[in-house]
């Protein structure tokens, strides 16, 4: 990384950028004041929560944010230290800007490729629009890339559908389509959110790789500081459309000025301690700041008082068995449509979850570990096995009986966004279940226990009549834990369910599942790609690969003590 | 998707149960076939020896298991019958007047209006009603997706209320309907300015007795019978569009740095013929339906011309000749969709 001087040769200049949206008339402000200066070959990190304005920021360097409703209120951009003010051209004059000065990456490589187009092509796009070159040397040019951003057998992607790629590959594709024209800077919008930590540390490598290649400077935005520390030079924190704190990474981090950044730090789940209760945000801006080591160190759990608690848990009663489970796909079928071959998603998988217990069940994505879940809470059939709940095998139960039988296990999914009918009030949404299975007299009795859970969840008795969409990710989460606790049920199965939170709200949700486990006496199961999320809510673990559990046991000693050298990578991939 | 031998099969039990459904219905009706074959005056013998040439002394259910082992390409016989009437058959395992199993050309029997072989009255109909029905799809198509994609681009304008008030008549006006106004209009009123005939089919016989084609008599029909169609995908492909238009891969086309003409055409358009692809397909299976009311009012001699009439004239052998067909249409449209799909959704094709 460079240490060059951001005074002398700034390549982009942003002063004091507001940029506001109206909706229904009101108009609120998503970035008021925000001024910066990136040097040539510097790695800027753009933290914040969703909603402080770090995207809309820079989609506003190139002009990308829809008007309406956005609005560009005041600011300049001068790029590369021409004189003129980007926010002042016009459509076709910023038009060559984009790509071919500054490219965009994007959260979601799964949706911000065309679907309908193979991969090779629309990397080429990028190259016809802004070079003259032939076709010929344009594909060669295309398979170079996709040799640099080293994915494997270029040819083979070249001809590929989006869908047919994984998710760490099409972010490769996206990062081969924006560093085709030799960009002077690189926008990486929270690149790697969507994917999971092994694949997460992969592609940040390779970006710092590219950045050292082709001397570009990078914005790197992201909800997690974690991944900042890793790539950037310079920190830019926002809250609300506002700087917070700015400045040079070491300094940053090892001595935070502001509370807020000194949260964002402190809430991410660590691999090296054990907290009783993670560190949240909030309490760091609303405390005085001689208090805020006292207030890390009082939530600091010991590791006497870990083993006790495991010793306790072995003298609970087994709650959930799983005795062998196998579920196959069939992944062909011959000409009368029998399968032939299958895909093993589970294959021969056994535990036993105590009674207050919760168990991590960690891997990357596609190893199975969802699909366990779901085949568990009955979801979707076994292909073989059994699955004992208090004394009763729930895959050769009658549906009737099942039906009664799945107040006492419920799920937690993880799209907060997806998982709530958007049509419905969330009191509607929370009450629903237990309607559906007859509990409490009446509708006004129901409605006080939706208002009470509310309540449980740190949500507001008026929230009640309200709607989705007017919530936050991490609001609507704990809606959804709210219902799923109103059938007081025994276990629940949370998948991913703090996965598409920003890293604050994780904290906070991660909190609310570990105090509503000892307030109502839960066990979980917990499934999760991140080994720091499981190290914090679960007792023991069980890293999964390939449908097999490759490796269990309690926490700190698998974590500490790794035998497996998956379990290993699934360590080293978590940013620190 | 469905094994090929699944769909095959399933394909022959629909056809089969159209069959019984549609002839049980018309052979119900207290209508003596035989009888209408010979007009007011006939003797009881010839009578009767007409109703045992066409089964009609037998039950019900043995005339349909005749029809069905008539119209199947693998039957059971002697084969003497076929022979009679020119059918090319083969009886591979037994002597030639005993009975076995035999392989044929599907046999639909005759008209009895004109003793004509139904076959060769549907040879003579179909590419009539193929080439009006392809016409009136491709107007449809080609102007309703213009249409729409003009409408989802000026989203809440002037233009976009007027193409959505049009399409929303163009649902609502059935194409009977729409038939007779046009022909009405242009065929009849401004018949001087546009030349065109208020009835005719395609292919017209001249006045020196032969066959011509008269390219011009497809155009009203087509058009009364695209209408419909249009107007749908107009509405269709703008919703599409919309919703396209907010994906997250509209924003990394911007972000490379294309016109909008550009993002529309290259990464909008494609995608949002997806759903409209599914519809049309759907609507030209229904577009023969409408067809049949269009070809009648313009006197068009297609399937849909030669249906009604043998349904006026009780001309049982020509209607279940058209109404196979017409299962047969609705059928391999209805596997031509979901092969079509993989053209359009890569992820179908998987």
């Amino acid at each position: 990384m460079l240490d060059s001087n951001t005074e002398e040769n700034p390549i982009l200049e942003v002063e004091n950028l507001k940029i506001s949206f109206t909706s229904d008339g009101a108009r609120h402000i998503a970035v008021n004041g925000l001024s910066y200066k990136l040097a040539k070959g510097e790695t800027l990190g753009i933290v914040g929560e969703s909603g402080s304005g770090k995207s809309v920021s820079s989609m506003a360097l190139l002009k990308l944010v829809p008007t309406p409703p956005g609005i560009y209120e005041s600011g300049q951009v001068k790029f590369d230290g021409q004189n003129q003010n980007l926010l002042d051209l016009n459509e076709s004059e910023i038009r060559k800007y984009r790509g071919k000065e500054i490219a965009m990456i994007f959260q979601e490589p799964m949706t911000s490729l065309n679907p309908s187009h193979k991969c090779g092509r629309q990397v080429a796009e990028m190259l016809e629009l802004h070079t003259d070159w032939d076709r010929h040397k344009i594909k060669l040019e295309v398979l170079n890339l996709f040799e640099k951003v080293q994915l494997p057998d270029p040819n083979r992607i070249y001809k590929s559908y989006p869908h047919q790629l994984s998710g760490g590959q099409l972010q490769r594709v996206m990062i081969a389509m924006a560093i085709s024209c030799k960009p002077k800077i690189l926008i990486a919008d929270e690149p790697t959110t969507a994917l999971d930590v092994t694949v997460q540390k992969v592609i940040i490598d390779l970006l710092i790789d590219l950045n050292r290649e082709n001397g570009n400077s990078t914005i790197f935005i992201t909800h997690d500081l974690g991944v900042i520390n890793q790539i950037a030079d310079m920190v830019l924190v926002m809250q609300k459309g506002e700087v917070m704190e700015y400045g040079p990474i070491d300094e940053v981090f090892n001595n935070p000025k502001h509370p807020y950044t000194k949260g964002l730090l402190a809430c991410r789940p660590p691999l090296d301690r054990r907290y009783s209760r993670l560190p949240i945000v909030g309490d760091f801006v609303s405390m005085d700041e001689s208090k805020h080591e006292a207030y890390v160190t009082s939530l600091i759990q010991s590791d006497d008082t870990y083993q006790s608690h495991l010793q306790d848990l072995d003298q609970n009663p087994i709650i959930l068995e799983a005795k062998n489970i196998k579920k196959y796909y069939p992944s062909k079928t011959n000409f009368f449509g029998k399968p032939t071959e299958f895909v093993k998603a589970v294959d021969d998988v056994s535990f036993a979850l105590r009674k207050g217990e919760s168990i991590g069940l960690v891997g990357e994505s596609g190893c199975g570990k969802s699909t366990l879940g779901r085949v568990l809470l009955c979801l979707d059939q076994a292909t073989s096995g059994s699955a004992i709940f208090e004394g009763k095998d729930l895959f050769s139960m009658g549906k009737k009986k099942l039906r009664d039988l799945r107040k006492d296990f419920q799920i937690i999914f993880q799209d907060p966004y997806s998982s709530l009918n958007p049509r419905m009030t969330v009191g509607e949404a929370i009450m629903e279940p237990l309607t559906v299975h007859n509990l409490y007299r009446n509708r006004a009795e129901r409605k006080e226990k939706v208002i009470d859970l509310l309540e449980k969840v740190g949500m507001e008795p008026d929230h009640f009549k309200r709607y989705p969409h007017q919530f936050s990710g991490g609001q609507r989460q704990r809606i959804c834990i709210a219902r799923s606790l109103g059938l007081n049920p025994k276990f629940i199965l949370c998948d991913e369910s703090v996965s598409a939170l920003d890293v604050s709200v994780q904290a906070q949700v991660l909190n609310l599942l570990q105090d509503l486990k000892d307030e109502f006496d839960l066990s979980y199961i917990f499934i999760s790609h991140d080994l720091s999320v499981i190290k914090f809510i679960a007792d023991r673990v069980m890293v999964m690969q390939n449908g097999k559990i490759v490796e269990r046991g309690d926490v700190e000693s698998v974590i500490n003590n790794p035998t497996q050298a998956y379990t290993q990578m699934l360590i080293d991939s978590i940013p620190r | 998707m469905k094994s090929l031998f699944y769909t095959f099969l399933s394909s022959i039990l629909v056809l089969v149960s159209a069959v019984v459904l549609i002839s049980s219905i018309i052979y119900l009706a207290p209508v003596d076939p035989a009888r209408l074959t010979f007009g007011q005056r006939t003797d009881g013998g010839a009578l009767e020896r007409k109703q045992a040439e066409l089964f009609l002394d037998k039950p019900l259910h043995i005339q349909m298991l005749y029809y069905l082992n008539d119209i199947s390409p693998v039957g059971y016989g002697d084969g003497v019958r076929y022979k009679s009437k020119g059918i090319p058959y083969y009886k591979p395992f037994v002597a030639e007047y005993s009975s076995g199993v035999l392989f044929k050309i599907p046999y639909f029997r005759e008209s009895f209006q004109s003793g004509r072989s139904v076959s060769a009255l549907l040879i003579d109909a179909i590419p009539k009603t193929i080439i009006l029905a392809i016409t009136a799809m491709m107007i449809a198509i080609f102007f309703g997706v213009i249409l729409g994609i003009i409408a989802a681009l000026v989203k809440d304008s002037l233009l976009d209320q007027v193409i959505l008030s049009v399409s929303v008549l163009g649902i609502s006006v059935p194409s009977y309907v729409s038939a007779i106004i046009l022909a009405l209009v242009f065929g009849f009123l401004f018949r001087d300015y546009t030349g065109l005939n208020l009835q005719g089919s395609i292919f017209d016989i001249n006045d020196i007795g032969d066959e011509v084609i008269v390219w011009k008599n497809l155009i009203l029909p087509a058009i009364a019978l695209g209408v419909r169609p249009l107007a749908i995908i107009t509405q269709l492909m703008r919703s599409s569009l919309l919703d396209i238009l907010t994906q997250d891969y509209m924003r990394t086309a911007k972000a490379k740095g294309l016109t909008f003409k550009k993002v529309v055409i290259n990464h909008a358009v494609k995608n949002s013929l997806n759903p409209v692809f599914t519809a049309v397909t759907g609507w030209f299976a229904s577009l023969l339906a409408g067809a049949f009311f269009v070809e009648n009012v313009f006197n068009f001699k297609g399937v849909g011309g030669l249906t009604v009439n043998a349904l006026i004239n009780y001309d049982i052998p020509v209607l279940l000749g058209c109404v196979i067909f017409v299962c047969i249409v609705f059928i391999g449209i209805n596997i031509l969709v979901d092969y079509g799909y993989r053209i359009f959704d890569p992820k179908v094709r998987g």
